[in-house]
């Protein structure tokens, strides 16, 4: 399985993408596509529909998916807790509040709230870390201050956010989408502002795989076998911060998927970032793609927000891991 | 050769051991034993640079210790702790191969070179026909002797342990410790070792450093130092140092049964 996985995500994952740019409102076969994407013509009809909306919405999901769930894994490592993900340490609830802030105080365009997503993003985290140092952070080898601090500012400023919200009723029905986390092809722009910020910190995070594994095993005994922990825990934890904000830039803080991709994925590539790391971004892009697909077909003609459908799917892919991962430990 | 020279240390303001001074010279086996929170696992995390002397300085060949880098370090000291956390689904053989890492480069893997002491490794802790098993699906015994494993695959100059018998049984717990007295005798290694077990000290061991309230009370060759009086000093315990066969043996009294 554990050979076999990469080659069976990369299938999926172009399968998924094929499925993503077919389905819709109106079905386009693979040769269309092919046409649209070789020889785009503005006139025809269903070359707009591949170029225009369905490629950019299947980019910016695989690469929110991508980000978000290498992010959790790199987090969950670093922190040593299974519970971390991008979500939990602030980086959504900072995105978010920067966002309705900015649009709400500053009355920013909606393509430099993009910006804000990923300052606030930063932000959040940062002040999660400065409430889990005056906990004691540093005597804490489990990295429960910083998931305690992490809910604990996100409260925060999620009643920051609510309060705005709630200041101004037209203006809430426009962002309680985008809260949700939203993958449309409204936001191509954003997509080709941070795309790149977001591939550097993946990048990062897949230079680092080596020495994460490592970690893995506890900061003194890293230490020993020659890793500069601070140096590392540091640069892993602004390359996840880096990418999971970019894409929280994007498309608004889609949760779940850094939570659970991780542990889903860990059972088939092993616990070494070299090969979790790929694993969690093929799968992550996938899962992205296969809820963007249920959010656009499900009830159409209504579209639900990805988001939405990811909390449901990652609800329910949660329970039932719990439920065989814990409990087959608990015969062994 | 690591030198401690007035080496005081501890967690926060309050000192664990107090101007120590010891030496581990090449090719000894050094056995640290003491009761319980005397400074032993304090003494060998003080001299991996894990807590920041209060006072006095620990030298590897003469060179303090804080000077050299933790790549050039994980070289030339492996140290194994008292307790290994493992996350789940690693392998045992991905665990043994991490023993190699500052050997190799950003992007270059293990070696063939590599390969053999892996497969070395776990043929000595006699754990060959298992590298594809997940660690955490061992028994204890079975994963204390991957750590060592581990350890051995760092293939190192000096070598640390706290403990390392500890959950073995009796027949690894005298295998293992052979072949650690092999990698100073054969191979001119450093091994500085907490042992509990006085009887396995005065087996294996070539000195010892005897603790107690974060002091070395004694030091010096196991046979002539591991004594009856200097028991009683760092345990506060009665017990013969008996020979037999050439080999010396330490039997405590019994305590008096209580009234």
């Amino acid at each position: 399985m554990r050979r076999g996985f990469p080659v069976l995500a990369a299938l999926a994952l172009a399968l998924c993408l094929l499925l993503a740019l077919s389905a819709g409102e109106s079905w386009i076969p693979p040769s269309g596509i092919w046409a649209a994407l070789a020889r785009f013509d503005e006139t025809r009809q269903a070359d707009v529909i591949v170029i225009y909306q369905r490629l950019p919405r299947a980019l910016i999901a695989m690469l929110a998916g991508a980000a978000l769930s290498m992010s959790g894994a790199v987090l969950q490592g670093v922190l040593r807790n299974p519970l971390a993900s991008p979500s939990l340490v602030g980086i959504n609830a900072g995105a978010a509040l920067a966002v309705v802030a900015g649009a709400f105080l500053l009355g920013l365009e909606p393509r430099a709230q993009g910006s804000a997503a990923l300052a606030g993003g930063g932000l959040g985290f940062l002040a999660s870390l400065g409430v889990a140092r005056l906990a004691g952070h540093a005597h804490d080898p489990r990295g429960l201050a910083l998931i305690l601090s992490g809910a604990i500012v996100s409260m925060f400023l999620g009643g920051l956010t609510q309060a705005l919200l709630l200041s101004d009723p037209a203006l809430r029905q426009d962002y309680l989408g985008w809260l949700g986390g939203n993958v449309s092809h409204v936001h191509a722009e954003r997509l080709a502002d941070f795309w790149g910020l977001a591939a550097l910190g993946m990048a990062a995070m897949l230079l680092l795989a080596r020495r994460l594994s490592l970690l893995a095993l506890g900061a003194e005994k890293a230490a020993s076998l020659g890793i500069d922990v601070a140096r590392t825990q540091l640069l892993a934890l602004g390359a996840a911060v880096l990418a999971s904000a970019s894409a929280v830039a994007i498309c608004g803080p889609l949760g779940f998927l850094g939570l659970v991709v991780p542990h889903l994925v860990r059972p088939l590539t092993g616990a070494r970032f070299g090969a979790l790391l790929p694993g969690c971004a093929l799968a992550g892009a996938c899962l992205c793609l296969l809820a963007d697909l249920i959010a656009r077909m499900a009830l159409a003609p209504l579209a639900l927000h990805t988001g939405v459908v990811l909390e449901l799917l990652g609800g329910i892919a949660f329970m039932l891991m719990v439920r065989r991962f814990y409990l087959r430990g608990a015969e062994a | 050769m690591i030198r401690i020279q007035g080496l005081t240390v501890g967690y926060g303001r309050k000192p664990v051991i107090r101007g120590l001074d010891a030496s581990f010279a090449p090719g000894r086996f050094t056995a640290l034993v003491g009761p319980n929170g005397c400074g032993k696992s304090t003494l060998l995390r003080a001299v991996m640079g894990f807590l920041r002397p209060q006072a006095g300085r620990v030298t590897l060949d003469g060179v303090p210790m804080a000077r050299i880098p933790r790549r050039a370090l994980a070289r030339r000291i492996a140290w194994l702790p008292q307790e290994n956390h493992c996350p789940d689904y690693l392998t045992l053989g991905e665990l043994v191969e991490m023993g190699g890492h500052a050997r190799q480069g950003l992007f270059a893997g293990p070696d063939d070179r590599d390969r053999l002491l892996f497969r070395e490794a776990l043929r000595i802790v006699g754990l060959q026909d298992q590298a594809h098993l997940p660690v955490n699906a061992l028994s204890g015994g079975q994963r204390q002797r991957a750590f060592i494993a581990m350890v051995l695959a760092q293939d190192t100059p000096v070598v640390l342990m706290d403990e390392p018998v500890n959950h073995l049984d009796v027949t690894y717990q005298y295998a293992l410790l052979g072949l650690v007295r092999d990698l100073t005798r054969r191979h001119g290694r450093t091994v500085v070792s907490v042992l509990h077990d006085l009887n396995l000290a005065l087996s294996f061991a070539d000195e010892v450093v005897m603790m107690s309230g974060g002091e070395a009370r004694a030091s010096g060759p196991v046979a002539e130092v591991l004594n009856a009086a200097n028991l009683r000093e760092v345990f506060d315990l009665d017990a013969q140092v008996i020979r037999h066969e050439g080999r010396r043996i330490c039997l405590p009294a019994l305590p008096e049964p209580s009234a």
